[in-house]
């Protein structure tokens, strides 16, 4: 008997050292580096705050901050607004294309942001297809300037983040009971009525799920922002890696990774209470 | 339900989603077949000269490096889910529920920060020179991992009830039910596990920024790298080869491991 | 004459190469209560869902009121239904779940309230509406599912398999309820189930389906005296066939008597026997008889006391022609 209570632990004590090693102590180590003074990349100083009030009290750190909460936001809502409906699409469907469909809604997931936001420029710069299309309908006589802005991020993120809203809200979809939405039509709820008294609210956990998890994703994003934004839009993880491997500030660095690090666990944490709540009713 | 109006006003709304979420790629890859050394698009007269280029050294190099950086990564991935997996799913211990938070934190935490995080703490002991191949290698285990582990774990949880009683109480002993009957029916998972450890570590960028080094570089911070200087045909048939590779992987074994039973279960970080 | 209440024919539906409902025809009459009754998967939810609008019909019309009903999207047809799994709302209380069809058709608010506080004094649930569907008991949901099928005073009450999730108890209890709800609101229902026991007694009328067709209509007493079938007559009770040259003789076992005399009165059908097992059910007796020319029977009986039979004994097990029905094959 004491051979099997010994068993979980010999099965984990090889990756939970790993992780421990390579995960665990270089997060805590990273805590650290943010609340001690540093010369470059070696830790000098005491404990001290100091790095944090640089952040906070520069206007350029500052905004970066809020740039990337306003780019997780706006993300979010965005891929809530667009993933909906498909979601709903591609649930419903008794098309025999549904599973073709499904997979072409996912198979975004498979390539890396960095192919799905090159795209993006090439829609969008100066010479770009949507200038491009603009010039030849007469629309305009000057070229756009879309790039780098702040809507062109939040455009790029929106659409390589819409496979993880269509995945939440497909499972919230998919284990709403089917038999609620007829009880609603068989009592005269139209289908637009049916939707909004009954489909709406009953997924609304999962559009907030996907809300939330799209919001920590593109909130740390670095590709997109670095592709399509420039030295006007900043965003924490450009500033993180500007700190860590520009200016070799890794305490700035650190802070700065750091409120991200903080920022996406209270994302995670109202996604899991959100959870729980949903599991109890 | 079909022919009705709101049906036919949502058919519309879904064909201009695909249409935002598929347009960029294909005029990416379109893009690629420019005459010229510009990214027009529609593209201007018609040459392969950009999809050769991509398999020239320049590119080449950072492809293989990604490749088997990918392979090695889901190859541990795999071995260590399984253990951690069987704990988790069969196993009732103290400090379960720790260990359990550890191995997902990657998959929630942003990647980027364990990845500085990792940077710093290999140069503060004194392994800045691990940096590059094996500090990645490190890294995408790290993060790959919760990959790994929540598949194989979901797809013990699968597993019909009392399949390992019953095949003990016809005499099997434990390794036997391990090797006859419990890892069959794991295997999909397992292999399942490995494709999205592969694909993540293939398509990472923010961890992979932080801890490459010139010539040890996986293919995506190249990419970035190039972008740095511009844009060109060129980049848009990398980018375009680099995104088949995961597709022709999970083409060629999704169905046989039904990775849809796993994806709805897998939403974690970009 | 008023039309009948519901009036299908040759309703048929398709599933790729399965014809789930094969051409069926099914009349209700105003007031009626008609079970669909057979094995799982025989085409009874499917029949209820076109008849409710979800499915649509391959083939063949449905009439609710003499008016064809086909164009008509589910929440146009004024049908009360109720589900299995019950579907009860669980974002509301069971008193909004209830007057969730009378919001539809805006009703003035007061007159809501009423009809929703009698459709749930109707149920006995009166004091439970402001409960959560998650706070209530299997049966107690049943109840709040019926009262939300009902307050919109459907022109047609259509239930599938309402009673499958309660314990036998409640189940039988509710059964009760049900035939005394419905006879008292005088409403045509179709109601589906699997259980012959709930068919027997609750139906003016049992329609027997079997794979997408419907083998035989009837009363009750029709159905377990005179079936139509081999099928019907297997699917409904146990019964003795005894194979003809021409078709089969049916004898129920309670119908089968045995007695320990050498002969059975003249004019009998009769078979000299041996008693096999005896399964004590309580109340009854079930005995398992092999006839010397190999033919099995079964036999049931009163528990009163007077029956002593144990397995080994020799018997004559005989019936009258009358208590017996044969099934000619064409
Ligand atoms: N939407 C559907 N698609 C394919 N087959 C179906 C569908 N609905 C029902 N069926 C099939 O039609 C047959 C009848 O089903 P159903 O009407 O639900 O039977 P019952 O309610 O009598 O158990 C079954 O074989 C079932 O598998
Ligand atoms: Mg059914």
């Amino acid at each position: 008997m004491k051979a099997r209570r010994l068993t979980p632990y010999i099965l984990i004590v090889v990756p939970a050292t790993f992780l421990l090693a390579f995960f665990v102590i270089p997060s805590a180590v990273l805590l650290s580096m943010s609340v001690v003074q540093s010369e470059d990349t070696i830790p000098t100083g005491n404990l001290t705050l100091d790095n944090y009030a640089t952040l906070l009290s520069n206007r350029l750190y500052l905004s970066a901050i809020l740039r990337s909460f306003i780019i997780g936001v706006a993300s979010g809502v965005i891929v809530v607004v667009l993933a909906y409906p498909l979601a709903y699409f591609l649930v419903r469907t008794t098309s025999r294309w549904k599973n073709l469909l499904i997979a072409l809604s996912l198979a975004p997931l498979l390539a890396s942001v960095i192919v799905r936001t090159y795209g993006w420029w090439v829609v969008l710069n100066r010479e770009g297809a949507l200038n491009v299309a603009l010039r030849s309908l007469g629309a305009i006589d000057q070229p756009l300037i879309m790039l780098p802005s702040t809507s062109a991020i939040v455009i790029g993120l929106a659409h390589a983040l819409l496979p993880y809203g269509v995945l939440t809200i497909m499972a919230s979809l998919n284990g709403l009971n089917p038999n609620l939405e007829r009880a609603a039509m068989s009592l005269g709820a139209g289908r637009v009525r049916t939707f909004l008294a009954v489909t709406l609210p009953l997924t609304a956990p999962g559009i907030l799920g996907g809300f939330l998890l799209t919001f920590a994703i593109a909130m740390s994003a670095y590709a997109t922002p670095a592709i399509l934004g420039g030295p006007t839009t900043e965003v924490m993880a450009t500033m993180i890696r500007r700190f860590m491997l520009e200016l070799l500030d890794w305490s700035l660095g650190s802070a700065m990774g750091a409120i991200l690090l903080v920022s996406a666990m209270i994302l995670l944490l109202l996604t899991s209470a959100l959870g729980n709540r949903q599991r109890e009713s | 339900m079909t022919g009705r109006l709101p049906w036919s006003a949502l058919k519309l709304a879904v064909a201009c989603i695909y249409l935002f979420m598929l347009g960029p790629i294909v005029i990416t890859a379109s893009v690629a077949f420019n005459q010229d050394n510009r990214s027009y698009f529609p593209p201007r007269g018609f040459s392969l000269q950009w999809w050769e280029a991509a398999f020239g050294p320049q590119w080449l190099q950072p492809l293989l490096f990604s490749l088997e950086l990918a392979t090695l990564t889901a190859l541990i991935s795999a071995a260590a889910g399984v253990p951690l997996a069987f704990a988790f799913q069969r196993y009732r211990f103290p400090g379960k529920a720790l260990v359990r938070a550890i191995t997902l934190g990657p998959l929630i935490l942003p990647t980027l920060v364990t990845g500085i995080a990792l940077l710093q703490f290999l140069s503060l002991i004194g392994l800045g020179r691990w940096m590059g191949f094996w500090a990645l290698l490190i890294g995408h285990v790290v993060i790959c991992l919760p990959f790994s582990v929540r598949t194989i774990a979901i797809s013990l949880a699968a597993m019909p009830g009392n399949v390992e009683p019953a095949a003990s109480s016809l005499g099997a002993t434990p390794f036997a039910v391990l090797r006859h009957v419990t890892l069959p029916l794991a295997a999909p998972g397992v292999l399942a596990g490995m494709i999205f450890a592969f694909v993540h570590s293939f398509d990472d960028v923010n961890l992979s920024l932080f801890i490459a080094r010139p010539g040890e570089r996986p293919l995506t911070v190249a990419i970035l790298g190039f972008l740095e200087f511009g844009f060109a045909p060129t980049l848009a048939a990398v980018s375009i080869v680099s995104m088949l590779i995961p597709l022709a992987l999970v083409a060629l074994f999704g169905r046989f491991v039904g990775i849809g039973d796993f994806l709805y279960q897998e939403t974690g970080n970009g | 004459m008023a039309d009948p209440a519901l009036q299908i024919t040759t309703l048929t539906k398709r599933f790729g190469t399965l014809t789930a409902v094969d051409a069926i025809d099914l009349t209700v009459a105003q007031g009626e209560f008609v079970t669909l009754l057979g094995p799982s998967g025989c085409g009874k939810t499917t029949t209820l869902n076109m008849i409710a609008g979800f499915v649509p019909p391959d083939a063949g019309s449905i009439r609710l009121q003499g008016r064809p009903v086909e164009s008509l999207p589910p929440f146009r047809r004024d049908l009360g239904l109720v589900f299995q799994d019950y579907a009860l709302f669980p974002h509301m209380t069971a008193a909004e779940n209830v007057g969730f069809g009378l919001r539809m058709r805006r009703l003035p608010r007061e007159e809501t309230v009423r009809r929703v506080a009698e459709a749930l004094d109707l149920v006995q649930m009166s004091g439970l509406g402001e409960r959560r569907p998650s706070q209530l008991s299997g049966g107690q949901r049943q109840r709040v599912a019926l009262a939300r099928a009902l307050v919109i005073r459907p022109a047609m009450l259509l239930l599938d398999e309402p009673l499958s999730n309660l314990d036998l108890k409640l189940r039988e209890e509710m059964r009760g309820e049900i035939s005394a709800l419905q006879r008292r609101l005088a409403i045509a229902t179709v109601f589906v189930t699997h259980d012959q026991g709930e068919a027997l007694t609750m139906s003016d009328r049992i329609a027997v389906m079997r794979a997408g067709r419907i083998e035989q209509i009837g009363t009750p007493t029709d159905i377990y005296e005179r079936p139509a079938t081999r099928f019907v007559a297997g699917f409904i009770g146990t019964a003795n066939m005894i194979e003809d040259t021409d078709g089969v003789t049916v004898i129920r076992p309670e119908r089968l008597r045995l007695s320990s005399a050498e002969h059975a009165p003249p004019g009998t059908r009769h078979w000299p026997v041996r008693v096999e097992h005896v399964v004590y059910i309580g109340p009854r007796l079930e005995l398992r008889l092999r006839a010397t020319d190999g033919t099995r029977l079964q036999a049931e009986m009163v528990n009163d006391g007077t029956a002593a039979w144990s397995a080994g004994d020799t018997a004559t097990a005989w019936f009258r022609a009358e208590d017996a029905w044969a099934i000619r094959t064409p």
